[in-house]
């Protein structure tokens, strides 16, 4: 579980995120929307600790995570997968060695018991016969994948996505959301995820906390959000228009 | 840990200069021997002038600064742009979400490896060039092997090879830190990254050429 109290964070005084208060349930897949520039990667980013917060609370179950200092952070973080916004593979290393280096960072495992691991993971998210390409060679699909594989190789209790299904083909991004989903459930991980793709919202919805500008409108699951009375939040679910006129038949 | 790392950077910033610091000081040397010979042709100046004088334009400036501002443009410039780019490209928080000190497990690598390499490189660079006015001189300049080789022999002060060195192990720190700096404080795209590598090219210079004249006050008056 992990619990943000009081958020604020600025940019060279120019607020980001705006009094955010929400609490992330374990074993669930919890979802941040919002538009494009509403604040969902610096929410994140605040969360695992890259941004500095400037006000407010980040619990990681009963532990004070923006209090910690370095080292104790550090235990944490070797908990933590997380997938960026651009993969950020390591563009030096070939697929295996990209999910094979957490293990070769923090595990005492033979050579073999890490490879046995890194094959395990790279099935799970179906990519077979790559090891031995480079980032570069990959497809933009392969490579958020392979970065799946990298964040789970440890088994990390907290994995964060940051929309790990844009600019992908719909069938590739069900593909991933129901990885994610079923991985969550799996090894019953606090799983926070960034998206603005309203089939990953249905898919996967357990939990949604919808923002806009930096402030929280809304906060509730998939069967909840379409009858909500938050305008902003109907006009971000409800924005094609065939959804529209779904809404209008009802 | 950093053992595998160490080694690829040595490979990388070190064994790939070899050929372009051999290069450029063979065509100095030379340059340098055809200089003394032609500008020295005065009877009264003895011969060996010349073997004397490539090597100590070598060993006292050439090997060391004139290589360290080349390698500040070629080892610099490809720290910078590659830290530059991992982060930008999010590499960076990826280490450091793992609890990697993303800082000390990139740069530190790089800085043992040039340290430990760039004295290699100017002594290299020493022994080239004085062969390449060796063969400048006695081919074109009519100069015999003899008068040359007593040349580098005659007057020949140990301690200027220390001097060397000392100013290549603080010209490779140099060159290092700076440009890992530019390229770890990046932010923005490959537009910042591009102008972090100019920027640690030319810093680098400017500290190079600053401590340059520091170390010769304090190590030669
Ligand atoms: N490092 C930074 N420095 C200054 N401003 C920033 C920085 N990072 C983000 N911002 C600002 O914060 C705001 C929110 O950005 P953020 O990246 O969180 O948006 P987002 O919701 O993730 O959008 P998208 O869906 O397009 O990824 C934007 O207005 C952006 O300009
Ligand atoms: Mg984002």
């Amino acid at each position: 579980m992990i619990r943000v109290k009081n958020l604020y964070k600025s940019f060279d005084g120019r607020t980001v995120l705006d009094n955010i208060s929400v609490e992330f349930e374990s074993g669930k897949t919890n979802l941040i929307i919002g538009q494009s520039g509403s604040g969902k990667t610096v929410l994140l980013k605040c969360i695992v600790g890259l941004h500095e917060i400037d006000k407010g609370e980040i619990w990681y179950e009963d532990v004070l995570f923006n209090k910690l200092n370095f080292t104790d952070k550090k235990e944490i973080r070797k908990e933590m997968g997380m997938l960026f916004q651009g993969s950020a593979l390591f563009d030096s290393l070939t697929v295996e060695q990209n999910v094979r280096f957490p293990l070769d960072m923090f595990t005492e495992k033979t050579y073999e018991e890490k490879t046995d691991r890194v094959n395990f993971c790279l099935n799970r998210v179906n990519i077979l016969n790559s090891n031995n390409l480079f980032p570069s060679e990959l497809s933009g699909g392969m490579r958020k994948r392979v970065a799946i594989a990298r964040a789970i190789s440890l088994n990390p209790k907290y994995l964060f996505c940051d929309e790990p299904n844009s600019g992908l083909d719909p069938i590739t991004a069900i593909l991933i959301d129901a990885l994610i989903k079923e991985l969550t459930e799996e090894y019953s991980m606090t799983t926070i995820v960034n998206t603005h793709d309203m089939n990953s919202v249905m898919e996967n919805g357990e939990k949604i906390l919808f923002i806009s500008d930096g402030v929280k409108c809304w906060e509730g699951n998939k069967n909840e959000i379409l009858n909500s009375d938050c305008e902003k939040l109907n006009d971000f679910v409800f924005a094609n228009s065939l959804a529209k006129k779904l809404r209008s038949l009802r | 840990m950093y053992y595998k790392q160490t080694i690829r950077e040595l490979m990388y910033l070190g064994f790939n200069s070899v050929a372009i610091i051999a290069i450029i000081s063979f065509f100095m040397g030379a340059v340098v021997a055809l200089q003394t010979v032609y500008n020295t042709e005065n009877p009264l100046y003895p011969k060996y002038l010349v073997g004397l004088g490539t090597r100590d334009s070598m060993i006292l400036e050439f090997s060391s600064s004139v290589a360290a501002l080349i390698l500040a443009g070629k080892v610099g410039s490809s720290i910078a742009s590659e830290i530059g780019t991992m982060r930008v490209t999010e590499q960076i928080d990826a280490l450091e979400i793992m609890g990697v000190n993303s800082a000390s497990y990139l740069i530190l690598p790089k800085l043992i490896a040039t340290v430990l390499f760039n004295p290699f490189l100017t002594l290299i660079s020493i022994i080239v060039g004085i062969f390449g006015g060796y063969l400048a001189s006695t081919v074109f300049g009519t100069m015999t092997p003899e008068d040359f080789i007593y040349g580098i022999q005659y007057a020949f002060i140990p301690f200027y090879i220390t001097y060397s060195l000392v100013k290549t192990l603080v010209f490779a720190f140099i060159i290092t830190t700076v440009s890992a700096f530019q390229g770890y404080y990046v932010s923005g795209g490959s537009l910042e990254v591009g102008r972090a590598s100019t920027k640690a090219v030319v810093f680098s210079c400017l500290l190079i050429l600053l401590f340059n004249v520091i170390i010769t006050q304090l190590m030669l008056s």
